[in-house]
């Protein structure tokens, strides 16, 4: 395990409404620099919510956030990415018919200059060679950059969208169910690849149903019921059955 | 094998009709006649340009050929009123864009979908043009410094050809080779990953309006100086012809966008249909049902982001 004792992104008393509905009710995490948190929760416990406000997508109504010890406030998900938070959404939010390398440097291309003072150029051929790179650093095998998203397997996206990550040099990566739509061999792509984010040191706090996943890749598990954090745990020892058990059995928030 | 077809299909059945006319149309292949079906592709395919710019943010724009009508009567009324002519283009320029940032504010800011707010602007500027010349054209002795925009050669060759080749160029270099053209086709093919991604969407679709305002403007003054005349309506036989010449360019090169190498290239396949069909002595009528035929032939081909552009309603 190289997981740290230092924090590095810290939640505390954070809520949010929706109208009348309290999605998160005074949730405070700690999250340790190298370890991988897993958030686990029934059907709209609020995991999504609380990964959306460590994202920048959604300002909590109230709570604070502390990065690598200092307050922060994300107004817009690219406030996050540009001090190192990087998310992989549920839908994965590529442009299926755009190429695997504009995906990767979507909204953040590679520019060289051609001699004019106010005109610089696409680096097409960097950012072709650089997508290649982060691909294979991830083991992935795709060969062909120039091809358009839509024909890669589930597994591949997944690589692809973790691959736009690492081109930020994330250093918290925050996954929403990112086996949910896929087989099992490409579950099993994914969880090398999340060991791989892992290995390299990179914190990864990831969201997910399937308990099997979670106890094969958490360092500690964070679960929520009702918007409120009921339990966290270090994984040791523990079973996918003790996790589902954790979740039902908790005590539903007053 | 397939993916050629599927290529460059169209783009083969339009050099055969270019072929075809060539050896049946009596007259086509002399050299004035196919001077004139160049040029006449030029004010058609920076039109369509336009258009495809609004579609590669994924807007339509059915308010080109109104507009430009209203910057080419706009034009004609500054020369009429001895306007020097470098200022009274760039003023037309300058309303075209204008008018296409009015779009851009209705679709981004208002939220109305811009099928709806370009047909409404396509109204409001027939009515300005109206208002404008009180129903009759402007028809005069225009100085050579502005007909000869149009009309003049450069280096051997007619300003309109360059004009042509400018904006294909400036349409290709941009939307190819720039970080705001690579925003402005991702905001075009996936408006909520772009968004995340943290491109200013709402400002690349405004873009993609105005630059669409800005080509019909062009279009006009290059009209206009063709003419030396300037009336309500006068572009109106080019809306059909640039919206088929874009659909028609998306079945080719890059099947199933809009693409500036497919739209130019159906701009002139069109305009040497219309053109062969006329000499070989085809009634008129018959031009419009063959446009009507591409239109739809071409979205039903693979035109699906014209689908979606529509049908956000
Ligand atoms: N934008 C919103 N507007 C109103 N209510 C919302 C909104 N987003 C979430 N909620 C509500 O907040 C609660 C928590 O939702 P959230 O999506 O965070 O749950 P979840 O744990 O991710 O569930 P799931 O496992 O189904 O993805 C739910 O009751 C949900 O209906
Ligand atoms: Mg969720």
């Amino acid at each position: 395990m190289t997981a740290s004792d230092e924090p590095i992104y810290a939640l505390r008393a954070v809520t949010k409404n929706y109208g009348a509905v309290e999605a998160l009710r005074g949730v405070d995490l700690t999250v340790f620099a190298g370890e991988v948190l897993a958030i686990c929760g029934d059907n709209g416990a609020g995991k999504s919510t609380l990964i959306k406000i460590m994202s920048g997508a959604e300002e909590p109504t109230s709570g604070t956030l502390r990065l690598r010890g200092s307050d922060v406030r994300f107004r817009t998900p690219q406030d996050a990415l540009q001090q190192g938070v990087a998310t992989i959404y549920q839908d994965l939010a590529l442009a299926p018919r755009l190429s695997i390398a504009a995906n990767v440097f979507l909204g953040a291309e590679h520019l060289r200059s051609i001699g004019l003072p106010f005109l610089k150029m696409l680096d097409k051929a960097r950012m072709a060679r650089e997508a290649q790179g982060y691909l294979e650093r991830l083991s992935v095998k795709i060969t062909d950059v120039s091809r358009p998203v839509e024909r890669l397997s589930g597994g591949q996206r997944q690589a692809v969208a973790i691959a736009r990550a690492l081109r930020w040099n994330a250093d918290v990566i925050i996954m929403d169910e990112p086996t949910a739509a896929l087989g099992v061999k490409e579950t099993a792509q994914v969880l090398d690849l999340i060991r791989h984010l892992k290995s390299e040191g990179r914190t990864v706090i990831l969201i997910s149903h399937n308990m099997r996943d979670v106890v094969a890749l958490a360092t500690r598990i964070a679960i929520l019921k009702g918007g409120r954090k009921v339990h966290e745990l270090v994984n040791e020892g523990l079973r996918p059955d003790d996790v589902s058990h954790l979740i039902m059995s908790a005590p539903e928030a007053a | 094998m397939r993916s050629i077809i599927e290529r460059f299909g169209t783009a083969i059945a339009g050099l055969m009709l270019i072929a075809f006319f060539l050896v049946f149309a009596p007259n086509f292949a002399s050299p004035t006649n196919l001077l004139n079906v160049v040029k006449d592709t030029s004010f058609l395919a920076i039109l369509a340009l336009g258009f495809a710019f609004a579609l590669t943010v994924s807007e339509l724009d059915l308010s080109i050929a109104e507009v430009a009508s209203l910057v080419a009567v706009l034009v004609g009324w500054m020369i009429q009123s001895k306007v020097d002519p470098w200022l009274a283009t760039g003023i037309a320029l300058a309303a075209g864009a204008a008018l296409g940032a009015c779009n851009g504010f209705v679709v981004t800011v208002l939220k109305v979908p811009s099928l709806i707010a370009t047909l409404g602007m396509a109204a409001i500027a027939k009515g300005l043009a109206f208002m404008i010349t009180q129903g009759v054209s402007f028809v005069g002795r225009w100085p050579t410094g502005f007909t000869g925009l149009a009309r003049g050669m450069t280096l051997g060759v007619p300003n309109l050809v360059w004009f042509l080749v400018a904006a294909t160029l400036f349409a290709y270099i941009f939307l190819k080779w720039t970080r705001t053209g690579a925003h402005m086709i991702a905001t075009g093919e996936a408006d909520e990953a772009a968004r995340l991604a943290g491109i200013a969407t709402k400002r690349m679709k405004r873009l993609g309006l105005i630059l669409c305002g800005l080509f019909a403007g062009i279009a006009a003054v290059l009209l206009a100086a063709n003419l030396s005349s300037a009336a309500p309506g006068m572009a109106g036989d080019y809306f059909l012809y640039a919206i088929a010449a874009v659909l028609l360019g998306m079945t080719m090169i890059e099947p199933g966008k809009a693409n500036v190498a497919g739209t130019v290239f159906a701009a002139f396949v069109l305009k040497v249909l219309g053109n062969g069909l006329v000499l070989m002595g085809v009634p008129y009528f018959v031009q419009d049902m063959a446009l009507g035929v591409i239109i739809i032939g071409s979205v039903a081909f693979s035109a699906s982001v014209v689908k979606r552009a529509a049908f956000k309603v």
